[in-house]
């Protein structure tokens, strides 16, 4: 089977430029309008109830959250910049900045940590009334996505610490371009949901 | 998009030995051996995870039958005694008679298995992965560690959903839906389904969802991204149209049901109450205040419904590509079957409510449920119409693939009637949770899907295996089948009013009629069973005995699409060459004089391109 070669790269570069786009980021984008339909869904249950319920307890939003709103939102620009950086081949900021998207974005993990805190204390309780445990409900269907991109991220956060003082692992760097693909489609995941709280927050602000 | 963000080093195919460490340099300097392991077990090669899908799929179907046989045998002879059934389920037949709560574990398993398991990843999971990248021009999937993972997830769903059978309180048992509040409590005094065997049975719907997710993804990019040169959408193969829109219905169906079983395990587990409201049990009221079980079934038929076109979908583009070529013409109405798939997938999400017509809602809601519900009949109506339009007046060969492909579309047939009767809600509400309905959906999605399901084994097995199956055994299935199947499923049409899922209907004299006909459904529905083991034995007969492909030329049925240019041996990257272009539509058949035109053949100066 070896005088089989993949020359067709040729034909393939040809395709993509045709269609615009690599299909492993489209399939990312495909997944993207899945897991929008499932915060759609859970979001959907929670005005189907709150229009059925007569014993809907409004209140207002533990203040933590707007914190971790800011605080994922700067995981974000963090994670931007670190891809930026990879660009331009500065390898010390991208590492440090990746470095601190992770930290920024097990902070937001814990901020919401404190959110559900907050919400016990002023008496919404996970079991109690459906007002409140839709909030816990939705934040950890959330969370769980965050967790999600915490652990890529800390994948590649070994990978580009790992050798970082072997000088031909750093050429390698700038002569892969699988890496930088895959640090494009990771970034732009954080940016998913990055949107998504987002949305959520607007969401629950405007119903409590 | 600028091409800097075009990557054409990354990669695209997918060897086997890519797990994420670092290339620098591109694949086509270090060819390594594939190890077993990466060959037959973590393959990323589209062809093998395929056939991993068809094999899994074909233990399910084994176990999901041999379910229905056990219940069968319950509903046939209530008054019997099955020593053997103690010996090999002991405490859930004792003195050899099903348990009430074990016949409930029966149906809901045996629904499970035979929906998710056999008919969404068996079928999809099978077909889409040999097909799309044979049937375009391609090496392989978008990303084959995706695929791996795919089946990978299906696997562990499957370990799951099989390990609920051997725990203390057994498998769930609270339907196949799922629904709550039955299935919201986890308290086995009430119900022993509904302690761990449920969690169980969630936690392997998550991870098959998260399998059929990761499918889904790979389908589409691969199928809109990647085709080769010439190959427009237009070309492809109507399988190829079908694939593409079952994974479009998957991706954005089953988030639902993901939500509907997250809310009922934060229910069951941690005591919320977004389902349950004022339970009372044994007099006691329980601490559940102001949820509703309906919102589960709008989560729920949000995907249930589109789930039922999950399972059809593939099939009906197996059928419409079977019945081409056995028929040696072209397809009746390509551009109406298109634009029907896309139809049905569109108005597949508008209708979910007409399983809930009894739950109370508003008539006025209903009617509109009822509106889309007809509507969806006339897509349906098309794709029948076009496949009578393909075989009339062909030159048929009778053989075992297009004798199920045309066992499809009587059962389609038969089965779509029904629904048109279940589709209006007056009549729904005296017909709902009937043996009516289990015949509507039995004949047009189980019969039906799994009539195409072996039409596309049948006729694509020599392209797979390089051998053909035992045709005197195919005949023999298909004719078994269809008789049997009818045979089964047609009097519960006439069962008016006989509740379905119940253990017994020895306390109803009304029902005392029916005692003669359910015993004959048992008969049939056992012999059928046995008739399916003929295949199973003639499909790994075949894989090792099978009558040869002979010689270069492999393409036993004269088929025009691009997989029957391809070798049989396993190629990593499917052609040995360069990837053959297309330059004409993949159903020219009995044109220009000659029986059938490859669809990588140029076309004759002068000749008009199909459109
Ligand atoms: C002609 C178009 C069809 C119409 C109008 C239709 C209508 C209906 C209706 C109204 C019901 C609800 C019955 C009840 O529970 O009271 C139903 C049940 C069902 N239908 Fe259809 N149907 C059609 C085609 C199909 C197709 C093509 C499939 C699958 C491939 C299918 C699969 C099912 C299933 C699985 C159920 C029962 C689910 C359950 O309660 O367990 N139907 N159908
Ligand atoms: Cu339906």
């Amino acid at each position: 089977m070896d005088d089989y070669t993949w020359k067709d790269k040729e034909y393939l570069k040809e395709r993509m430029e045709y269609t615009g786009i690599h299909p492993q980021k489209f399939a990312l984008w495909l997944a993207m309008a899945s897991m929008t339909m499932f915060f759609a869904a859970l979001t959907s249950a929670l005005i189907v109830k709150k229009a059925d319920f007569q014993t809907w307890e409004n209140f207002k939003l533990p203040t933590v959250f707007l914190y971790s709103t800011i605080c994922i939102i700067s995981v974000s620009v963090v994670l931007h910049l670190s891809l930026v950086n990879y660009r331009k081949a500065n390898f010390t900021a991208f590492r440090l900045l990746l470095f601190a998207g992770f930290v920024l974005g097990t902070a937001f993990l814990g901020l919401q940590l404190l959110g559900w805190n907050e919400l016990k204390e002023m008496g919404m309780p996970l079991a109690g009334n459906l007002s409140g445990a839709f909030i816990y409900l939705i934040t950890s269907a959330h969370g769980f996505h965050i967790a999600v991109g915490l652990l890529f991220l800390l994948i590649f956060l070994f990978f580009a610490i790992r050798s970082r003082k072997d000088p031909i692992y750093e050429l390698k760097n700038i002569a892969n371009p699988k890496r930088q693909f895959n640090l494009e489609l990771l970034v732009s995941f954080w940016h998913y949901i990055d949107i998504v709280w987002i949305y959520l927050y607007v969401f629950f602000y405007l119903n409590y | 998009m600028h091409s800097a963000e075009i990557n054409v080093n990354t990669d695209l195919h997918a060897h086997g030995h890519d797990h994420g460490h670092d290339h620098a340099h591109g694949h086509d300097d270090h060819h390594h051996e594939e190890t077993w392991i990466q060959k037959y077990i973590f393959s990323t090669d589209h062809k093998m995870i395929g056939k991993q899908f068809l094999i899994t799929g074909m233990f399910w179907g084994i176990v999901g039958g041999l379910l229905s046989v056990l219940f069968r045998l319950q509903l046939g002879w209530p008054n019997e005694t099955f020593p053997f059934l103690e010996t090999f389920l002991g405490r859930w037949a004792e003195g050899g008679k099903i348990s009430n709560e074990f016949y409930l574990s029966l149906v809901t398993m045996h629904g499970t298995i035979l929906v998710f398991f056999v008919l969404t990843g068996g079928l999809s999971g099978t077909f889409a992965n040999l097909l799309i990248p044979y049937q375009l021009g391609i090496r392989d999937m978008a990303s084959g560690f995706m695929n791996m993972l795919s089946y990978w997830f299906f696997f562990a769903a499957s370990v799951v959903m099989l390990s609920s059978f051997f725990i203390q309180t057994g498998p769930a048992s609270g339907g196949w839906t799922a629904y709550p509040p039955i299935n919201g409590i986890k308290d086995i005094a009430l119900n022993k389904g509904s302690g761990l065997g449920f969690d169980l049975w969630a936690l392997a719907m998550t991870l098959f969802v998260v399998s059929s997710l990761l499918g889904g993804l790979n389908y589409v990019a691969t199928i809109l991204n990647m085709r080769t040169k010439g190959m427009t959408m237009m070309k492809m193969p109507l399988t190829i149209w079908a694939f593409m829109f079952t994974a479009v219905l998957g991706i954005l169906s089953f988030p639902a049901l993901l939500a509907g079983v997250s809310l009922l395990e934060f229910d069951r587990l941690l005591g919320t109450s977004f389902y349950l409201n004022d339970i009372i049990i044994n007099g006691n009221l329980l601490d559940y205040k102001g949820g509703s079980p309906i919102l589960y079934q709008h989560l729920f038929w949000f995907l249930g419904h589109p789930e039922v076109y999950i399972i059809i979908l593939p099939a009906m583009g197996i059928v419409s590509e079977v019945l081409s070529v056995h028929a040696r013409k072209p397809i009746f109405g390509y551009r109406a079957m298109v634009i029907s798939i896309m139809a049905i997938v569109i108005i597949a999400f508008l209708v979910w409510a007409h399983h809930m017509f009894v739950t109370g809602m508003n008539p006025n809601l209903g009617a509109v449920f009822v509106l889309f519900t007809l509507l969806i009949a006339v897509p349906s109506a098309i794709k029948v119409f076009n496949w009578i339009g393909t075989i009339w007046k062909g030159s048929i060969r009778l053989n075992t693939p297009m004798l199920f492909a045309i066992g499809f579309v009587s059962f389609f047939i038969s089965g779509g009637l029904t629904g048109i009767m279940l589709g209006n809600s007056a009549i729904d509400i005296q017909l709902h949770d009937t043996y009516f309905v289990v015949a509507h959906f039995h004949i047009v999605m189980g019969v039906a899907a799994f009539c195409g399901m072996f039409a596309g084994v049948y006729h694509w097995f020599p392209r797979f295996y390089g051998r053909f199956m035992n045709e005197t055994l195919g005949l023999i299935h298909f004719w078994i089948t269809l008789i049997g199947a009818y045979a089964i499923f047609f009097p519960m049409h006439f069962m008016t009013g006989l509740p379905r899922r119940y253990f017994s209907f020895a306390n109803f004299e009304t029902f005392n009629n029916f005692n003669n006909l359910t015993e004959f459904i048992s008969v049939a529905a056992i012999v059928v069973f046995f008739a399916q083991l003929v295949f199973i034995v003639n499909f790994f007969y075949s894989i090792f005995k099978g009558r040869k492909l002979e010689g270069e030329y492999n393409n036993p049925w004269g088929g025009t699409t691009l997989e029957w240019t391809a070798p049989v041996e396993r190629l990593h990257g499917n052609w040995p060459g360069e990837i053959p272009t297309v330059y004409r539509w993949p159903y020219d058949y009995s044109v220009n004089g000659r029986s059938f035109i490859p669809q990588d053949e140029p076309l004759e100066p002068g000749e008009v391109e199909h459109k």
